[in-house]
């Protein structure tokens, strides 16, 4: 195996975990009214961990279809679908038969490359916005999700490098 | 006898090695998924069990918390002369009646055109501390009702004063008007009414706590 498809296989392993591992704590809060709260029903008060599925059930339940459709695309399709590019790339045969229209497309979905931390700010803006001074907190498996990024974007550096020796050959 | 040698065997589409990624995601999830379902803890649910109606028109024969929880009059008393000796303005305290009985009775708030209330108060003592549990019913200060077509509340407001307390003004509800949550009624002085406005607050009686405090915010 390639050093490049060794990075594309890391990149979905830690994409695997990542999605599922918990990503990130909310610690509800209920405004001026929480130490009533605290007093009446601590069981409302108690954190919630949440991986990136969970976050979109969540948003499911809820009815925020935008939202789901939103963190779908851009934290679970769009890595899979680029790590996929990457790992047809990274072929020697692939590359000689379609180098050209492949290497448009890496090119397209390299732009792509922040979306995933992208969509994880947005979590964060999203429950930072809560009312009632709730917060969040980010968990291990959001530091193994950006370690999956992390990993494609060395891949699709590689990549990206071997396509311009090639083109100057 | 045939022998097919790698070079005869047929070669799988040049897509099929897209999907590698997707299975090593869906197999590393998998396997932690696998790994780890029977220890996580079922979380608390949030959803209360009972299925209780937190906005919109009231339901008939669902009994409700309610409480002003502002109240202004207008500057003058009913005979149009100040509130109290001096510049003091009015220790304001209201009742709600229900069928022809008090159902609630506020404390008094003193020297304000604008009086509030919050609905919630609780008295603590040390041994609180040391994990007493308190039911809502204990903090939450308000009338009970239940509502049914047609049904009416009172609202009587009196200016408390050491000697005798003045009328400020007093209001009948129809409950079929008001909504879960907040209502105001604007009122015009006359002769027997000095109330500008009432801010009333209805909570169904059922629902969890946290709802509860949201509706009162």
């Amino acid at each position: 195996m390639n050093i490049t498809r060794f990075f594309i296989a890391l990149a979905a392993l830690l994409l695997g975990i990542g999605l599922i591992a918990p990503t990130l704590t909310i610690s509800p809060m209920a405004g001026e009214l929480t130490w009533l709260v605290r007093i009446l029903a601590p069981e409302e008060l108690v954190p919630s961990t949440y991986s990136i599925l969970g976050v979109i059930g969540k948003l499911y339940q809820g009815n925020d279809f935008f939202l789901v459709l939103l963190l779908s695309l851009f934290s679970v399709l769009s890595p899979i679908l680029k790590l996929s590019f990457f790992w047809q790339a990274s072929s020697q045969s692939y590359q000689q038969e379609n180098s050209n229209s492949l290497f448009k497309v890496i090119h397209y979905v390299g732009k792509f490359s922040m979306a995933e931390v992208f969509a994880l700010a947005l979590i964060i803006v999203v429950v930072k916005s809560f009312p009632g001074g709730s917060s969040a907190q980010l968990e291990w498996g959001a530091y193994i999700f950006t370690c999956s990024v992390a990993c494609s974007i060395i891949a699709s550096i590689r990549i990206e490098k071997k396509d311009r020796n090639k083109a100057l050959q | 006898m045939t022998s097919i040698s790698d070079f005869d065997a047929p070669k799988p589409p040049p897509w099929m090695g897209a999907l590698v990624p997707f299975l090593i995601v869906l197999a590393a999830a998998g396997f932690y998924w696998f790994l780890t379902s029977d220890k996580e803890k079922s979380p608390i649910d949030l959803d209360s069990s009972q299925e209780v109606k937190l906005s919109g028109k009231l339901s008939n024969g669902q009994t409700y918390y309610i409480f002003a929880s502002e109240i202004e009059v207008y500057p003058t008393n009913l005979e149009n002369e100040a509130w109290d000796r001096g510049e003091k303005g009015p220790d304001i305290r209201y009742r709600i009646l229900w069928k022809g009985n008090a159902v609630f009775e506020s404390v008094t708030k003193g020297d304000s055109l604008i009086a509030d209330w919050s609905g919630l108060s609780i008295e603590l003592n040390w041994k609180d501390l040391l994990g007493k549990s308190v039911s809502p019913d204990d903090v939450i200060k308000a009338g009970r009702v239940r509502f049914d077509e047609n049904e009416t509340i009172e609202i009587v407001v009196q200016d408390v004063d050491i000697a005798s307390d003045d009328d400020v003004g007093r209001k009948e509800i129809l409950l079929n008007g008001l909504s879960i949550g907040k209502n105001v009624i604007r009122l015009k002085k006359s002769p027997a009414n000095a109330i500008r406005r009432i801010t009333l607050r209805i909570l169904p009686i059922g629902s969890n706590l946290q709802d509860l405090a949201n509706i009162m915010k």
